[in-house]
């Protein structure tokens, strides 16, 4: 349990830091509300089951977005490792997707993909597709030519040498995209909840903000979406340890 | 850590001979090129690596190349094993171009090149699957391979965990589990310390008189291509062309160390005398005494 400490500490600092900036500055709840009062909040929303509604619909925009975007853009990424000209072809619009801010598509394409669930889970996949297909086609490419040329001397064919040199040697960095995009896949679910969604956390962001003026709910739904976020990043760095071993 | 306990010991084992002898396979082939040149180009210009290059090599003998550095060797095994076309000329191997893995050559390139997240004897077991064989049999066969290098200990080893002698050898285990018919050796043992690498030698030469393979194995060793070799070819600076064939008439099987032997003394003279004339400044380097047969 050592390596829980240094957190468990911090986590106590930061409380107390944050406390101590509510003592001093007095500002009022619905500017920054004290810990404690967001923690009382908290299980309050947990036990109306407020919190736990929103919360579901929340995880499976992440899980199923996640999970869509990371796999197209593992395939994706590869086909541009390995071909110069898919690259030269796909990424000028790859990049300009990028680049183009997906809070001001995100509307557009709630509807376009018919408002429901798929439409969330499209948003949410978007986002996190350009930093693992980047990760992998820049994978892909740092393979090691003398290993290719030994394997091709060895008679191994192009399917064979992706699968036994290509991918493993391209692992250690897809996986450095994989958390990024995974951290990504929260902020594309609040994002696809805002462009039209009746649950939801970001929905709950947007309620307890606007609507109830419930700041401590806001700061609930906030701290809920941070926990999803370290939760699904520790557990690819647990299958990460799991593929790659160096 | 590298387990180097496992150096010392002798490479051959009584069970590994047995399996050895017990290996079936074609017997080898003769490699031909003719007229060959090979040209890069590059952003700096273009290299003219290889220039008409002719040598006629017997199926079933024992050739080796020596030159000064960059002068094609690495590029002519590359070509010989299918993977690199020449620009001009042809290269055949058993009548026929070569084509990379399929089956008739085997390469031990200069590094050792092994799969890094593979163990040794998974490295050894992925070159027979790729080349068909039957699952049941590859551990078997990698471990018998892993046997005759003497690196049986460090099966389970990674090669980070080698060091640069031992994954030498794991890389020669792989290239030797698949007996082909022709078989290329980049400077194989040139991460060995001198005792490893006599008894690789004798070992060399003791495979290739059971097996009749054809081997070419280039090396900077005057020495090794007089001990191990019937013709020594020395090539000239780049473009690499062949200076001098040298014929060496020694009787087999030949002892480790040919210290002594006038006879041996004369070819590797008339070895060294070549690869001088063919480049002058590296008389300097050849004349090394550590050299000397």
């Amino acid at each position: 349990m050592r390596r829980f400490g240094a957190a468990v500490v911090s986590l106590v600092v930061f409380l107390l830091a944050w406390k101590v900036v509510v003592l001093l500055g007095d500002y009022p709840d619905y500017i920054l509300p004290a810990p404690e009062a967001v923690v009382e909040r908290g299980i309050r929303a947990v036990q109306s089951g407020v919190l736990w509604e929103h919360t579901a619909a929340t995880l499976i925009e992440v899980v199923l977005g996640f999970g869509l975007g990371a796999s197209v853009a593992i395939v994706v990424g590869t086909a541009l490792g390995k071909s110069i000209l898919i690259e030269r072809a796909l990424s000028p619009y790859i990049v300009a997707a990028q680049a183009v801010p997906i809070l001001a598509l995100a509307p557009l394409l709630d509807i376009w993909f018919g408002g429901g669930l798929l439409a969330r889970v499209a948003i949410c996949a978007l986002i996190v597709f350009f930093p693992i297909a980047i990760a992998t086609m820049v994978g892909i490419r740092s393979t090691d030519p003398l290993l290719d040329e030994m394997l091709r001397s060895l008679g191994a064919t192009a399917p064979q040498r992706t699968r036994l040199l290509e991918i493993p040697s391209a692992l250690p960095v897809i996986f450095g995209g994989l958390r990024v995009g995974v951290t990504l896949a929260v902020i594309g679910a609040v994002v696809a909840e805002w462009a039209g969604a009746r649950t939801g956390l970001g929905v709950l962001v947007l309620i307890a903000n606007q609507g109830l003026f419930d700041t401590e709910l806001m700061f609930v739904a906030l701290a809920t979406l941070a926990i999803i976020g370290l939760v699904f990043y520790g557990l690819v760095v647990l299958v990460e340890r799991r593929l790659v071993s160096r | 850590m590298a387990v180097e306990g496992v150096r010392r010991r002798c490479p051959m084992t009584a069970s590994a001979m047995e399996h050895v002898t017990t290996m079936s396979s074609p017997s080898g082939l003769p490699v031909r090129l003719a007229g060959v040149g090979v040209r890069f180009e590059t952003p700096s210009g273009t290299i003219q690596a290889l220039e008409n290059f002719d040598l006629e090599i017997a199926p079933g003998s024992f050739t080796a190349g020596i030159g000064p550095n960059g002068c094609g060797k690495s590029t002519l095994l590359r070509m010989v094993a299918g993977l690199l076309a020449p620009s001009t000329g042809s290269v055949e191997v058993g009548g026929s171009r070569p084509r990379a893995g399929d089956g008739q050559v085997g390469l031990a390139f200069q590094q050792p090149r092994l799969i890094p997240w593979r163990s040794t004897l998974d490295n050894v077991a992925m070159a027979l699957e790729l080349s068909g064989d039957p699952p049941a049999d590859r551990r078997d066969r990698a471990t018998a391979a892993l046997e005759r290098v003497g690196l049986s200990a460090a099966a389970a080893l990674r090669p980070r965990e080698l060091s640069g002698g031992m994954a030498q050898r794991a890389a020669l285990a792989r290239a030797l589990a698949l007996d082909p018919p022709v078989l290329l050796l980049d400077e194989p043992f040139s991460a060995l310390d001198a005792l490893t690498r006599e008894s690789f030698n004798a070992e060399l030469q003791r495979l290739w008189l059971e097996r009749r393979r054809t081997i070419v194995l280039v090396t900077h060793s005057v020495s090794e291509a007089v001990g191990l070799a019937d013709r020594v070819v020395v090539m000239t600076p780049r473009p690499g062309k062949v200076a001098r064939v040298v014929d060496i008439d020694l009787e087999r099987p030949r002892p480790a160390d040919l210290t002594g032997d006038s006879r041996a003394a004369d070819l590797a003279a008339e070895v060294r005398e070549a690869l001088a004339s063919a480049h002058p400044l590296e008389l300097r380097a050849w004349a090394d005494p550590e050299e000397r047969p």
